[in-house]
């Protein structure tokens, strides 16, 4: 059994080695071809707003996107090993901070919403540090406590926050609004791109390969050294930022927030659809998303049905689809190619 | 002046024991199922809620005794555990990932049908012992007197199991070393099915009095889950006396902050204390050194 397990390891290894070489080889050839599909995809996105003038789809299609840039900053802190269950509550850091800004100050929004992204990144290193003694479980469970204590936090300090029932009256984005939601839509689809584009940046840098490395070793990348504490604050205050900034914008979209749309069981989702859709590739938390939570909203006529069939295709998933949605083409591939081979072999 | 000061702080007392009770009780379950099979079952705190649920529905819309609704609302969700032992965590043991995944699916699935068949309405289970007890000037529910009774018999009942049975010992055994459990002739599923029947029965004694004691509704779970994780992380995963005793310190605070503080406050406090002294001893008060 142990003889076993030492050749599947090196077999991995290996393929490992020449996937990495062969993906350098295709980066060097061919980057527009390569980029073709994803320019075409922004495109047709881009073009919704052209086909459709109900105001409740693009509404969707805004907190799709907002979701997106949240569910994959969570997943830029889980390739690092962590895996924090209060990541809705960094949204809702930044939300709170750009909200309260703009009303009790009378900034402008745009002022305000990098501010709130960067309360939640400063927020993000300050538990980072003392955070970082902890592993996997405790580390699970103990941002756990932290994400439901600063919700309470922040229910407790109702002169300003507006307590549970939430604040209302956040100024809208100058510049931004207009009768339907296509200005909004724009300026989220663009700072969706631009987000995922430097999350995808970082991931593929020297910093997400280390933090890959802490994922599958501490104590081997800590030999070669890698600093890991600092590492995984860093992970960590990179996606508190984005989620911040995702959450400022949610606030200034939506002109409402409250402590109910920072609640526990929204990490919970947010993680679900990391897992779902996949945490071992970049796409995997905008699959996960997009199938569920974008599919469901459209059928919000069903709603009474509709959880039960996310739970059901959750279970599917977890069962049959191990590495989440994205791995279903090379899953499906690999059982083609089996199936072919044994009917050659007859 | 000084006779309300004394009727409060023995009701105090009195909600502190209630509340520690039901707080161990669950989480022991949970903390059953995170020794053992290392599994987070997220979905204890749903588990906890269908529980008081079914024994509402058995007694109020069907007209069944209260204790003859827990006893048989204890049985469904015991075949219910070893359901979902069977069908959901076999493949998963140690996996934190995909059994979150599941137990978010159970979750849903439960909170979206108590919330269907009752919808948002507040809901109480008839009492299990209506009445007062009076002791001179001190008066006590007998209701609480009952849960805190029932509790602690069972807890008692759980540490005698854990200690003495053959069946606890290799529940201690697989919760060392699962595969040396299982070199020594241990039948390794039917010991996690026990463990979770064990757990979910558990938790639904807990779910049908805390309905007496205050009410059911479809999210009742949630806090129960958050409190239970903090009482097993606390107390130390691997050991039961920590779950005691990190229950009596939780319950204590929540019984007695909210006397002087707003709810949010109080809480915002108990998880405060728990994250400093997880980052002061990450491994819990009784926890193990590894991890």
């Amino acid at each position: 059994m142990v003889v076993k397990n030492y050749k599947k390891n090196y077999e991995k290894d290996i393929n490992m080695i020449e996937e990495s070489t062969l993906s350098n080889r295709k980066s060097n050839k061919g980057k527009i071809a390569q980029l073709l599909p994803y320019l075409v995809l922004i495109i047709v996105i881009a073009l919704i707003p052209l086909f459709t003038h109900s105001s409740y789809y693009l509404h969707i299609l805004i907190l799709t996107l907002i979701y997106i840039i949240v569910s994959v900053s969570f997943r830029f802190i889980a390739i690092s090993g962590q895996f924090p269950l209060a990541h809705i509550v960094f949204m809702g850091i930044g939300g709170y901070t750009s909200g309260v800004l703009a009303i009790q100050l009378k900034w402008s929004p745009w002022l305000t919403m990098p501010l709130g992204a960067l309360l939640a990144m400063a927020i993000g290193i300050l538990i980072g540090f003392p955070f970082a003694r902890l592993r996997a479980l405790y580390y699970a469970l103990v941002s756990f406590f932290f994400g439901v204590g600063m919700i309470q936090v922040i229910t407790a300090f109702g002169r300003y926050t507006g307590g549970i029932g939430g604040l209302v009256g956040i100024p809208g984005i100058p510049g931004l609004i207009s009768t339907n939601k296509v200005p909004y839509y724009y300026f989220i689809l663009g700072v969706t791109i631009v987000c995922l584009l430097i999350l995808y940046r970082f991931e593929h840098s020297r910093i997400g390969t280390n933090l890959k490395a802490i994922d599958q070793s501490h104590l081997v990348a800590s030999s070669i050294g890698i600093n890991e504490a600092r590492y995984r604050v860093l992970a960590l205050a990179i996606g508190c930022f984005f989620a911040g900034l995702a959450g400022a914008i949610y606030a200034h979209y939506n002109y409402v927030i409250s402590p109910a749309s920072f609640q526990m069981s929204q990490t919970l989702w947010i993680v679900m659809y990391v897992l779902i859709g996949g945490l071992g590739s970049f796409a995997g938390p905008i699959v996960g998303t997009i199938v569920l939570f974008l599919v469901p909203e459209f059928y919000s006529s069903l709603r009474t049905v509709v959880p039960f069939i996310s739970a059901a295709l959750m279970l599917a998933v977890v069962f049959l689809i191990p590495d989440g949605i994205v791995s279903l083409p090379g899953l499906l591939k690999l059982r083609l190619e089996a199936i072919r081979k044994r009917k050659r072999e007859l | 002046m000084q006779y309300t000061a004394l009727s409060i702080a023995l009701a105090t007392v009195v909600n502190a024991l209630v509340l520690s009770s039901i707080y161990i009780l669950v989480a022991l379950g949970f903390a059953f199922l995170l020794n053992i099979l290392g599994i987070l079952n997220f979905a204890h705190g749903a588990i906890y809620m269908a529980g008081g649920f079914i024994c509402y529905k058995l007694t109020m819309g069907l007209g069944l005794n209260p204790w003859l609704g827990m006893v048989i609302s204890v049985i469904i969700m015991g075949l219910f555990g070893l359901f979902l032992e069977r069908y959901g965590f076999r493949k998963f043991y140690g996996n934190l990932n995909k059994t979150l995944i599941v137990c978010i699916a159970v979750i849903t699935i439960f909170e979206n049908t108590a919330n269907l068949t009752e919808g948002l309405t507040v809901e109480t289970v008839p009492s299990f012992a209506p009445g007062i007890l009076k002791f001179g000037i001190v008066s006590l529910s007998l209701e609480r007197l009952v849960t805190f009774l029932v509790g602690g018999v069972l807890l008692i009942w759980a540490l005698w199991f854990m200690r003495k049975t053959k069946i606890g010992l290799q529940m201690q055994a697989v919760s060392q070393d699962i595969e040396g459990a299982a070199l020594q002739g241990i039948h390794i599923h039917r010991i996690a099915g026990i463990a979770c029947i064990i757990a979910c029965s558990l938790a639904a004694i807990a779910g049908c009095f805390m309905g007496a004691y205050l009410n059911v509704n479809a999210f009742m779970g949630d806090n129960i889950m958050l409190k239970s994780c903090m009482l097993v992380i606390l107390g130390g995963v691997g050991s039961i006396g920590g779950v005691f005793f990190a229950g009596l310190l939780i319950g204590t605070l929540d019984a007695v902050l909210p006397i002087y503080l707003s709810a949010s406050v109080g809480q915002a406090i108990v998880l405060a204390i728990a994250i400093i002294i997880l980052i002061w001893r990450p491994q819990g008060f009784f926890g193990r050194k590894e991890l």
